[in-house]
């Protein structure tokens, strides 16, 4: 640092309202940058954190999302009869064959019907998926028209909420409870009883079954012995695996969306980053021959000119993260395209989105104090010194 | 007038500060523009459905059929012209990334009640008579390459249909006449695909051509009161109702795509303000000058004023020029996310009053620190 150092940063003070702009609009790409990202990031978690590494989930060959896979009833027994397979407490495989639908239901926001997820659960799906904790009420009854709903789905959807009467698949269902499961894709879903779903649906099949295995590492086993046996034309996957891959297209759509929004806009303010730098060198042009005449080198006076370029656009980057902390949390949804139905989500900022965020400033401050800086050096001292 | 000249040889005086502005106004225009043009694709099929066409769901949700028998009853309920129907079908055309609609459709009657479908007569008839032919819009032709005569094999997307692949021959290529139908779909028999159905007999959706667009509520209500406390209870709603389902699936987007056009406009404003504030203080000594030979600050004030707005106008016409050369259909392919796509008049129009609108704004605040510069004060100072 130093002389030089404490020279650049001061001229930045003197030079408060031009600094301001700058540093402005930088903070405003990084903010958009930020809060882009950060709906990807949530959409992923939440699918993500759906998965559970001891679980996997049983799908029809060749399907890849549950919407459109099929399982037979005869395959139940076969799968829940698999040593790989944890048991509960009364030594019952833990096993749950499912079947999810959609049903639409107006939104809260704009009143538009959207397909909120249903899923009919066997007797062993809250100790298959444990993340599941009531917040209100108490599990649905097996054998009763009663449901329970995600807590983010009372949020966005209209008459949900506990106690309440809800009408599909030609019956009336009564909410008894409403659960989190740790920001995952269950808490935009209403759960009941798969065996009364199946009629009031009028389904004859399920169409996947989630299971908890005994360890992780016999998910290998497990997978191959369900390969080998002919009766089951099914196809385990882990889980995890699964939902990752169901967030994948979403992700990387709103990704390239919101790389494409902040490159064009970033170049716009590495312009205004350039601009002031200019202004600054031309303003200083006899201080920098002052500089130079007293023995620093070119190269120290282009990295203090770079130094300032990037502690300005450091400045916006900081600010621009702080714009975009109070969007962390706030709760969204999106269609899941593999599912077409409706995914709560919140937007999540996490430390390494706002590192990416500062690292992105400061190549904007740099790409955009490079050339003012390598001006900046080339003065010919003895002109420099002349200049008034 | 008489000041143009003077105005463009201040904008002239740092070159490589005036491009830098254009320039970034320009990038901001072309943002906003693009921003809108996908925004108004989205809702293009929305503006444009017809007010005399109604649609009747199952009320649990799109996923759901009911029986061809409800087409009887539909169509006996006064108000009611015309029908027809379609179902989803949901295949996969060699790869899941190929993702596009595919419609089983009621040939005859869709054709007739969907003139937005526009297909010459010969293939039209040739469509007709072909129970395994389809039609393409010309974009979906565009983008696989598919010709009249080619064969298309689908993989079966929903279990209902079986597992074994559907081959249809593309009969022809229609065009859009209307945003109601965009041209990035295929169409084809529904009897081909319900004939191979676990579950034959089922319709996802029924299309009603009402007289009077004034009783689409009533008609709507008739038809759902019919199938009330039945197994298949229905939802009718209008083209339009049913067309903005789709597109609020995708979440908030005017929220979302307007936050960032705001964001893109600010930042333009403190570039765009930054740099006008910087030519101005460079400019004190003459603008003193200029108020000693006895302008007048209103002048200085329309001066200063005149070169931010000039700059950033400039700017808007190049962003608005690059919106409409990179963003249409044939150089980004969104086809089967956004039918309807293109930066049309509109979005030009209020680009260009966008970059008026930042020219204003970030002139103003320099321009009014020029108008009221005290001379003496001026006179004195070493830039």
């Amino acid at each position: 640092m130093g002389l030089i150092g404490s020279y650049n940063l001061r001229s930045m003070i003197v030079r408060k309202g031009t600094a301001a702009m700058t540093a402005g609009g930088i903070a405003m790409v990084v903010a958009v940058f930020v809060m882009t990202l950060a709906i990807a990031q949530g959409f992923r978690a939440t699918l993500v954190a759906s998965g559970s590494p001891a679980n996997a989930i049983v799908l029809r060959k060749g399907s890849t999302a549950e919407s459109t896979s099929g399982l037979l009833r005869t395959d139940v027994p076969l799968i829940e009869d698999l040593p790989q397979l944890a048991r509960g407490a009364d030594n019952r495989p833990l096993a749950s064959p499912e079947l999810v639908v959609a049903i639409a239901l107006p939104r809260q926001t704009d009143n538009q019907p959207a397909n909120v997820p249903v899923r009919g659960v066997g007797p062993k799906a809250f100790e298959v998926r444990d993340t599941m904790k009531f917040v209100e009420g108490r599990q649905f009854a097996q054998g009763s028209r009663e449901i329970n709903v995600g807590l983010l789905a009372v949020g966005r959807f209209k008459g949900l909420t506990l106690g309440s009467d809800v009408k599909f698949g030609n019956a009336t269902w009564k909410v008894v409870g409403i659960f989190t499961a740790d920001d995952a894709a269950f808490e935009s879903e209403v759960w009941g009883d798969v065996d009364l779903m199946m009629p009031a649906f009028q389904r004859g099949g399920y169409q996947s079954m989630t299971v908890k295995l005994a360890d992780p590492s016999m998910f290998e086993s497990f997978r191959d012995t369900v390969d080998a046996d002919p009766r089951l034309y099914l196809k385990p996957q882990r889980e995890q695996d699964y939902y990752t891959q169901q967030s994948q297209a979403m992700t990387t759509i709103i990704r390239a969306f919101g790389a494409f929004v902040t490159l064009i806009l970033s170049i716009g303010a590495m312009f205004g980053a350039m601009n002031t730098m200019y202004a600054a060198v031309a303003y200083r042009t006899r201080e920098i021959g002052t500089l130079r005449a007293l023995g620093f080198s070119r190269f120290r006076v282009v990295t203090a000119f770079l130094a300032e370029s990037v502690a300005l656009a450091l400045v916006g980057g900081v600010i621009g993260c702080i714009l975009a902390i109070p969007v962390h949390g706030l709760s969204t949804g999106t269609t899941n395209f593999t599912s077409f139905s409706e995914v709560a989500f919140k937007f999540r900022i996490t430390p390494a989105l706002m590192a990416g965020g500062l690292l992105f400033s400061a190549v904007m401050g740099a790409v955009g104090g490079l050339l003012p800086a390598i001006r900046a050096a080339r003065i010919p001292v003895a002109r420099a010194l002349r200049e008034i | 007038m008489k000041f143009i000249a003077l105005v463009l040889k201040s904008a002239k005086r740092s070159k490589r500060r005036t491009l830098l502005t254009v320039m970034s106004v320009a990038i901001a225009v072309f943002l906003f523009a693009s921003l809108r043009a996908v925004l108004d694709g989205f809702n293009a099929a929305t503006e444009a459905s017809s007010s005399t066409r109604i649609v009747t769901l199952r009320s649990t949700s799109l996923f759901f059929s009911m029986p061809t028998s409800h087409a009887e009853v539909i169509r006996s309920t006064s108000g009611v012209q015309d029908l027809t129907w379609a179902n989803w079908f949901g295949g996969v055309y060699k790869d899941p990334q190929n993702f596009f609609a595919q419609f089983a459709i009621e040939p005859e009657s869709y054709l007739r009640m969907y003139p937005e479908i526009e297909l010459p007569p010969e293939a039209r008839k040739a469509f007709l008579d072909d129970r395994t032919a389809c039609i393409v819009g010309d974009g979906l032709a565009k983008r696989f390459g598919f010709k009249v005569g080619d064969k298309i094999a689908l993989q079966v997307g929903i279990p209902i249909y079986g597992t074994r692949d559907f081959d249809f021959n593309v009969r022809g290529i229609y065009k859009s006449g209307g945003a109601a139908v965009d041209n990035q779909s295929m169409f084809f028999h529904w009897k081909y695909a319900d004939e191979r159905s676990i579950q034959p007999g089922q319709v996802g959706w029924f299309i009603a051509q009402i007289s009077n667009p004034d009783q689409a509520t009533q008609v709507a209500m008739a038809i759902d009161q019919k199938f009330a406390n039945s197994p298949n209870e229905t939802k009718t709603d209008t083209e339009k109702q049913f067309q903005a389902t789709f597109v609020s699936m995708f979440g908030n987007l005017n929220l979302l795509l307007g936050s960032i056009a705001l964001a893109v406009v600010i930042t333009t404003l403190f570039v765009a303000g930054n740099t006008m504030a910087m030519s101005v203080r460079e400019r004190t000594t003459e603008i003193a000058v200029m108020r000693t030979l006895g302008y007048p600050s209103a002048t200085i004030f329309l001066l200063v004023a005149g070169e931010g707005l000039m700059m950033s106008i400039v700017g808007g016409i190049l962003g608005v020029g690059f919106a409409r050369w990179i963003v249409n259909p044939d150089t980004l392919q969104v086809g089967a996310f956004i039918p309807v796509f293109g930066v049309t008049n509109m979005n030009v129009i209020s680009g260009l009053a966008l970059s008026a609108l930042i020219g204003v704004l970030a002139g103003v605040i320099p321009a009014t620190a020029a108008s009221r510069l005290k001379i003496v004060d001026a006179l004195r100072r070493v830039a």
